[in-house]
């Protein structure tokens, strides 16, 4: 048993663009996913700025669209699924107890992508313009617009999609494949459990999208016609497609956050989570009708009031699974030792928030009174109370409850409470008022508006609130750097955790677990500590432990594909070919060269667990 | 996993290996039936269109139950989704082929609305 | 023992495939992939059936579609199907030189679908149904290309498999490979016995 090749150990930069460690990818994500936070967030405070009096002319036409274009995209798809990811990547496999995900190296391949897919997008800005034709690209505004705005989103986009669903099929086959001894399928956490529904809803969902990027890419690039009306297309073929991604797309965003909040909501109750086989079952039942419900977004289509009655109808029927959901984490709640950490205000924040936004969900799938809020601030209060007050308060909670597990560092609780007060009233600051702002007509997308319609004092308020949310965000940031400066390492298990991942000690060993962990129930490490034992039972002796090679490839390969991109765009069809080249010739090379892994040895391991490392 | 046959030759490893090979005497006459059957199920297919003696609306269903017939052989003896160990096999390509049916008929039927 | 040491009749699995964790990971991920690219194609078969009758002034199916070629196409691929079967069989009793003769004839069956389906296509732009002239030509292209590229993009890999393990006899390293190979030239069959009743047997009837 010796290993087949000598391992290199990389340092500094060269180990960040070549490691297929789970643990440092995830931190990958949360950097990149972090950073485009940010930059979606600027965009949203300055289309607030514009909004904050009648015709105020700062940011306006073209530019405003472009604003909105890449606020929701790069919202949507550069700053909330990387972040998903990022949480799926740090915890899932010490959640089930496991030493890797099941595809080490498509881990890395799919971080890249969405990397240089993001990056891809965002030049757009310095070279002619963002695109402009809002994050759902309807056709024909997307298919007629000249300038090469589009282009960058369809092939930014392209990428990173592709990122996503090698994300998607390596945590599906990580969770069924690689949990540890004992740990059934009704004893993974639940963060697992939404992870895993989200993680097949990107595998059926993303090909759709996948077909519509290429279908938009071949109109703009090679002149098809599928949405040209004059040469035989239907603009509705874009629509159809893009919701039956766009709205399983919602709850893959929305699961996980169900996900952190029941972790949460249950370590801060010193509870077992209440009802979680309903919490299992909602779960899969709220992935299962995601699928069949998105024609509520194209309900002023004209489809018919049957087709438009029998999407109506499973659209209200999503409201009972999220009921269930909402009432087990209540009675979860009830009768606990609760402890309001910053981790457990952002997760009992989240609750009425998310209630609101689903009200409003339920209200909208009425269609005859969607034709009234079609379109309208309404819709907008509506998706941001989903995402903002579902999405990124789940999100900032499960922030605050892993960043001792991620960075071996606890974030100060002071701050903490700070960035969450100051988070949470300025999202209702924000968003609460544009519930009225939609009912009194105002249209969504517009860059200005006419004083004398009572719009002012709601949209002002609401720009008021957007930096409120801003300051929040900046608070973290400081919380963040202050934290870092800090040589106070955390605790191995700082909130009393129920599951594995607090089992191991800080920072996490390389391996994970020198011993796989025997799983004895839900919530695997309080069952152990009820035992008394405090500590997890081994499923195997000590012994040699296989691990991946970092590899460099996975960096390539996404430049090419990166290269190919950029060259589409200007159709420069030689330089499109090279990056072509360079994708097939780092797959050629993958093939080629035998990749083994290699051993850590047994002694080492045994000094790891001597040394209180491991 | 590999280990338990690193044993020395038994008998009940011998025994072991004759049984394989015949399990795989039959799986070959499976795929050679089978192939036989696509070939039959193609030919008919073609034939029910390039002959025009049958209605046109009864040759389009007739033609696609032949072709899902045919994806069935496929997919079970061809790919073996009818061995053990395939459940999450299956559990992925049925949800997959739900969404796709859902997928070509919002296509097929909702998009040249009056 | 290593993964990438060659089997022995002796030590050789019942299912060499999935006798490593790496194995168990590729076969499970392999099938779930294929049930996602079920979408893909069920959204370009969707698109092309949402406009195959929008050929404006160009020829219509009907009038374009050469059966007897097509159903020779169709006699290829099916073959190679099956070619690719015999060789999974091989690669379950350690018969590496059987196995690669049998990859060997799936790939030029392969080359040969994809000639025929060249020479359609460029039959087709002389008739003057093209990418561009209409949104049936734009629909057609794509689907049917789209599998094409698949049959492509399979042939490389299969090059670059039994180029690489030319020498090398069947280790549980690259069983897996093999046997995701067969997979996957399944699958891309699968999804021509739809285009070919679908597109061609159905574009015959309007």
């Amino acid at each position: 048993m010796a290993t087949h090749e000598s391992h290199k150990k990389r340092s500094g930069l060269m180990d960040w663009l070549t490691t297929v460690d789970h643990k440092k990818i995830g931190i990958l994500y949360l950097l990149a996913g972090g950073f485009f936070f940010l930059i979606g967030g600027l965009e949203a405070i300055l289309m607030r700025i514009q909004l904050i009096k009648p015709e105020n002319d700062l940011f306006t036409g073209e530019l405003f669209n472009q604003l909105l274009t890449m606020h929701g995209t790069t919202m949507i798809f550069l700053a909330a699924m990387p972040m998903i990811f990022a949480y799926m990547n740090a915890v899932i496999p010490l959640q089930i107890g496991a030493r890797d995900v099941a595809f080490p190296y498509v881990n890395a391949v799919g971080f890249w992508l969405f990397f240089f897919g993001g990056v891809l997008l965002n030049l757009s800005w310095f070279l002619g313009g963002a695109p402009e034709a809002g994050w759902t690209a309807y056709a024909p505004l997307s298919t007629s617009a000249q300038d090469t705005g589009v282009d960058f989103y369809v092939l930014g986009l392209q990428i990173a999609g592709a990122g996503t669903l090698a994300g998607g099929i390596n945590f599906l086959v990580t969770i069924i494949n690689m949990r540890a001894p004992g740990m059934t399928f009704m004893r993974m956490p639940l963060f697992t459990w939404a992870s895993f529904v989200t993680s097949g809803l990107i595998l059926f969902a993303f090909p759709a999208l996948t077909v519509g990027f290429f279908l938009l890419m071949f109109e703009r690039v090679f002149d098809a016609n599928f949405f040209n009306p004059e040469m035989g297309g239907n603009i509705l073929i874009w629509e159809h497609i893009f919701w039956i991604f766009g709205h399983p797309e919602v709850y893959i965003l929305i699961l996980p956050a169900f996900g952190i909040i029941s972790e949460v909501v249950s370590t801060f109750s010193n509870k077992r989570l209440f009802g979680y086989s309903a919490m299992v079952f909602a779960t899969v039942l709220i992935g299962f009708l995601g699928f069949m419900v998105w024609v509520h977004h194209m309900f002023t289509v004209g489809l018919g009031p049957v087709t438009n009655s029998i999407f109506a109808v499973a659209t209200m029927a999503i409201a009972i699974p999220t009921g269930v959901k909402i009432f087990n984490w209540i009675f979860t709640m009830w009768g606990g030792q609760i402890r309001f950490t910053t981790a457990m205000l952002f997760a009992v924040g989240f609750i009425p928030t998310f209630v609101m936004g689903g009200v409003t969900g339920v209200m909208l799938a009425v269609p005859a009174a969607d034709y009234q809020y079609h379109d309208s601030y309404f819709v907008v209060a509506h998706f941001h109370y989903v995402i903002v007050g579902g999405l990124i308060l789940g999100l900032f909670s499960g922030l605050y409850y892993w960043y001792p597990r991620i960075f071996n560092r606890v974030l100060n609780e002071t701050l903490g409470k700070i960035n969450f007060w100051l988070f949470f009233i300025g999202f209702h600051l924000t968003f609460f008022p544009q519930h009225w702002l939609g009912l009194m007509g105002m249209p969504r997308r517009v860059f200005t508006y006419m004083s004398g319609q009572h719009l002012d004092e709601a949209n002002f308020v609401s720009t008021i609130g957007a930096l409120f949310m801003g300051a929040g965000t900046i608070v973290l940031f400081i919380n963040i750097i202050v934290t870092a400066s800090s040589k106070k390492v955390a605790d191995k298990d700082p909130w009393d955790g129920r599951t594995l991942e607090w089992s191991m000690p800080v920072p996490t060993p390389e391996y994970n677990f020198a011993q796989t962990p025997l799983v004895r129930g839900l919530d695997a490490l309080f069952v152990e500590k009820m035992a008394g034992n405090g500590k997890m039972t081994p499923a195997e002796p000590v012994g040699e432990i296989h691990m991946p090679n970092g590899s460099i490839l996975p960096f390539v390969l996404s430049l090419g594909l990166f290269i190919a991109g950029f060259a589409l765009i200007y159709a420069n069809w030689i330089i499109a070919g090279v990056g072509l080249g360079i994708v097939l010739l780092t797959m050629f090379l993958r093939s080629i060269l035998d990749d083994h892994g290699y051993h850590i040895h047994k002694e080492e391991v045994e000094a790891d667990i001597k040394g209180g490392r491991a | 996993m590999a280990d338990q046959h690193k044993t020395p030759e038994t008998n009940v490893h011998r025994h072991e290996a004759v049984q394989r090979k015949l399990a795989l005497k039959e799986e070959r006459k499976h795929h050679n039936v089978s192939f036989i059957m696509m070939i039959l199920l193609t030919i008919v297919a073609f034939y029910a269109i390039w002959s025009d003696k049958i209605s046109d609306s009864f040759a389009v269903l007739f033609i696609l139950t032949l072709a899902v017939v045919q994806v069935f052989f496929q997919l079970y003896v061809w790919m073996h989704l009818n061995h053990k160990g395939h459940d999450f096999p299956i559990w992925g390509m049925a949800t997959g082929i739900l969404v796709a049916a859902v997928t070509v008929a919002s296509l097929m039927g909702m998009i040249w609305t009056s | 023992m290593n993964a990438g040491e060659r089997l022995t009749d002796a030590n050789f699995p019942a299912h060499p495939e999935k006798a490593t964790l790496e194995g168990k990971n590729k076969f499970l991920g392999f099938w779930l992939f294929l049930g996602g690219e079920t979408v893909l194609f069920a959204t370009l078969f969707g698109t092309y059936l949402g406009l195959r009758n929008m050929h404006l002034d160009g020829p219509t199916g009907e009038e374009l579609f050469k059966l007897p070629l097509v159903f020779l196409a169709t006699m290829l691929l099916l073959t190679s199907s099956l070619t690719s079967v015999y060789a999974v069989l091989s690669l379950k009793q350690n018969k590496v030189r059987s196995l690669q003769g049998w990859f060997l004839v799936t790939l030029l069956l392969g080359l040969g679908f994809l000639g025929l389906e060249i020479y359609e296509f460029n039959h087709y732009v002389h008739e003057g149904h093209t990418f561009t002239s209409s949104a049936f030509g734009s629909a057609f292209y794509t689907l049917v290309g789209f599998h094409g590229a698949h049959v492509a993009f399979g042939c490389l890999w299969i090059t670059t498999l039994i180029f690489r393990n030319w020498n090398r006899g069947i280790s549980l390293y690259n069983a897996p490979k093999y046997y995701l190979f067969a997979l996957y030239w399944h699958f891309v069959d699968v999804v021509w016995v739809f285009i070919f009743t679908v597109v061609y047997l159905m574009g015959k009837v309007g």
